[in-house]
């Protein structure tokens, strides 16, 4: 058995160990490769800074716990753009699992740098089935679709919620996904209601997000992990996402790498059973 | 009357949705039954939460009950479903429902840790239970990825290379070292990836995509509507 043959036979755990060692290597040893920005996550940076200070926004926590290491750093750094603006935001998630109490964990720990106060500055609606019909909904009355908060407490006792009846209130939506509510975002709430709407998103989902973007009816997306390195650089306050890429810049060498030797090995076997039959 | 009623309740539903889209709810005399049947949909949506609910617990304690293979597994699932729902759904404040008497047998310190809010025993299992085990699954698919795109990433035919090298280079692109990489060739080629890959060829056939889904999407809704499409009813 030659090299060639060898290469193809691998055994699996020896790809797995140079995988954990290309993610534990950029861990240990930092590199601080440089993040250039794309003009997608500047138009949703400047969206954002051009918006007036102290406006109502909506952050939307559409993710599962298993998208946290991509969409979180994108929720936290959104909330200090936000909350060095003074903004006051009203968060909301379509996900049953999770969503919610992500919200409440990470604008709680937020607000905390910035001494905002729960009721007056911010507030989870936490969730409701039916993501179609709770878009829909808000449209005409937040209240008639959460008569309370995430923790129980009615909208009619929170101070913010008293001038925030429905869209015409807000001046921007935030949605930070890991699934396809940010479609419904947009065909609905954005195409519908006529309020801008920006977008986070995990990196598989971020292609089909172009089109939205291209024909403006997104207005900025962040991709993945390296969308929210980008967004944390504009912000100014580095994070777990850019912590992360040099992680992700490894793993992704070593795919490449990996995919270049598989070619040349299956080429040189092809040519090696040609030559065996000629 | 099984298939008749849901038909019904169907085109109602569908027809009032789509007839109060183009109308101003003052200018029509179904006025705001729009809100009225979204209202309903979230209730209903709550519902389907309930039976969901109701179908894993009871698919789980049978199999339990027979001891058949995996039994052990199924009964944590039960066990998680209660373990997760039951503190969410205690009373939180003596003056939520069921409050006075659930306050009145335990104590009142019991408060934090019921509901859902922060540091409430829900909250602790989210955050360290239930989330690591997600972000533990989804991160071992960088493990399979990288074995599946050693064996199965091969350049055989035209198209399959193509796809190849454009993975490549988007791959090249969405990290910071790759990034470097490519502009050690030429400072434009991260942006001309950007604009003609992800903004050109990517763009043209993400609408494709999403215009046919689109436009199946109408389809079906009208063939439901219009009770010719009747799976939904399980038939």
């Amino acid at each position: 058995m030659d090299i060639w043959e060898k290469l193809n036979t691998i055994d699996r755990r020896w790809i797995y160990l140079l995988m954990f060692l290309s993610i534990l290597f950029p861990t240990i040893f930092v590199m601080k490769f440089p993040i250039e920005l794309t003009p997608e996550a500047e138009q949703l940076y400047n969206a954002v800074e051009e918006l007036p200070d102290s406006s109502v926004v909506m952050l939307t926590f559409d993710y599962y716990a298993s998208a946290l290491a991509e969409t979180e750093p994108m929720s936290i750094a959104a909330l200090r753009h936000m909350w060095r603006k003074d903004m006051k935001i009203i968060t909301l998630s379509n996900i049953p699992l999770g969503g919610p109490t992500i919200a409440e964990r990470v604008t709680r720990e937020i607000a905390k740098e910035f001494d905002k106060v729960y009721g007056v500055d911010f507030v989870n609606l936490g969730y409701k089935a039916n993501y179609v019909a709770v878009m829909h909904g808000l449209a005409s009355s937040i209240e008639s679709i959460f008569p309370t908060d995430y923790t129980g407490t009615p909208l009619s006792e929170l101070p913010l919620m008293e001038h925030v009846k429905s869209y015409d209130d807000m001046k921007f939506i935030y949605c930070v996904a890991d699934n396809a509510t940010v479609d419904y975002w947009i065909s609905i709430v954005n195409a519908q209601y006529d309020i801008p709407v920006g977008s986070g998103v995990t990196a598989v989902m971020a292609p089909k997000m172009y089109s939205f973007l291209e024909a403006g009816q997104l207005t900025g997306l962040l991709g993945g992990m390296k969308g929210a390195a980008e967004y944390e650089k504009m912000v100014g306050a580095l994070g777990t996402a850019t912590i992360g890429m040099d992680a992700q810049s490894m793993a992704h060498l070593l795919i490449i790498f990996l995919v270049i030797v598989g070619n040349v090995g299956f080429f040189m076997n092809r040519r090696k059973a040609k030559d065996a039959k000629e | 009357m099984r298939t008749t009623i849901p038909i019904i309740v169907a085109f109602l539903a569908g027809t009032l949705l789509i007839v109060s889209f183009f109308f101003h709810p003052e200018t029509i005399w179904i006025g705001d039954a729009k809100e009225v049947i979204l209202q309903w949909m979230t209730i209903v949506g709550g519902f389907a939460l309930v039976l969901g609910v109701v179908s894993i617990v009871r698919v789980n304690a049978r199999a339990v009950q027979r001891k058949s293979e995996g039994w052990f597994y199924k009964l944590m699932t039960v066990i998680s479903v209660f373990a997760m729902a039951i503190p969410a759904m205690m009373p939180v404040t003596k003056e939520s429902v069921g409050g006075s008497i659930f306050y009145s047998i335990f104590p009142d310190s019991w408060m934090g840790y019921l509901g859902t809010g922060s540091n409430s025993f829900y909250d602790w299992l989210f955050n360290y239970v239930d989330a690591p085990m997600m972000e533990t699954m989804f991160a071992m698919l960088a493990f399979y990825i990288a074995s599946a795109a050693y064996r199965a990433f091969r350049a055989r035919n035209a198209e399959a290379t193509l796809l190849l090298f454009t993975a490549t280079l988007v791959m090249l692109w969405r990290v910071p070292m790759g990034e470097a990489f490519l502009r050690l060739f030429s400072d434009n080629l991260p942006g001309y990836i950007n604009t003609y890959v992800m903004g050109g060829f990517n763009v043209a056939v993400q609408r494709g995509i999403i215009i046919g889904a689109a436009l199946g999407a109408a389809s079906m809704s009208l063939r439901i509507i219009l009770g010719i499409e009747r799976t939904y009813m399980g038939k």
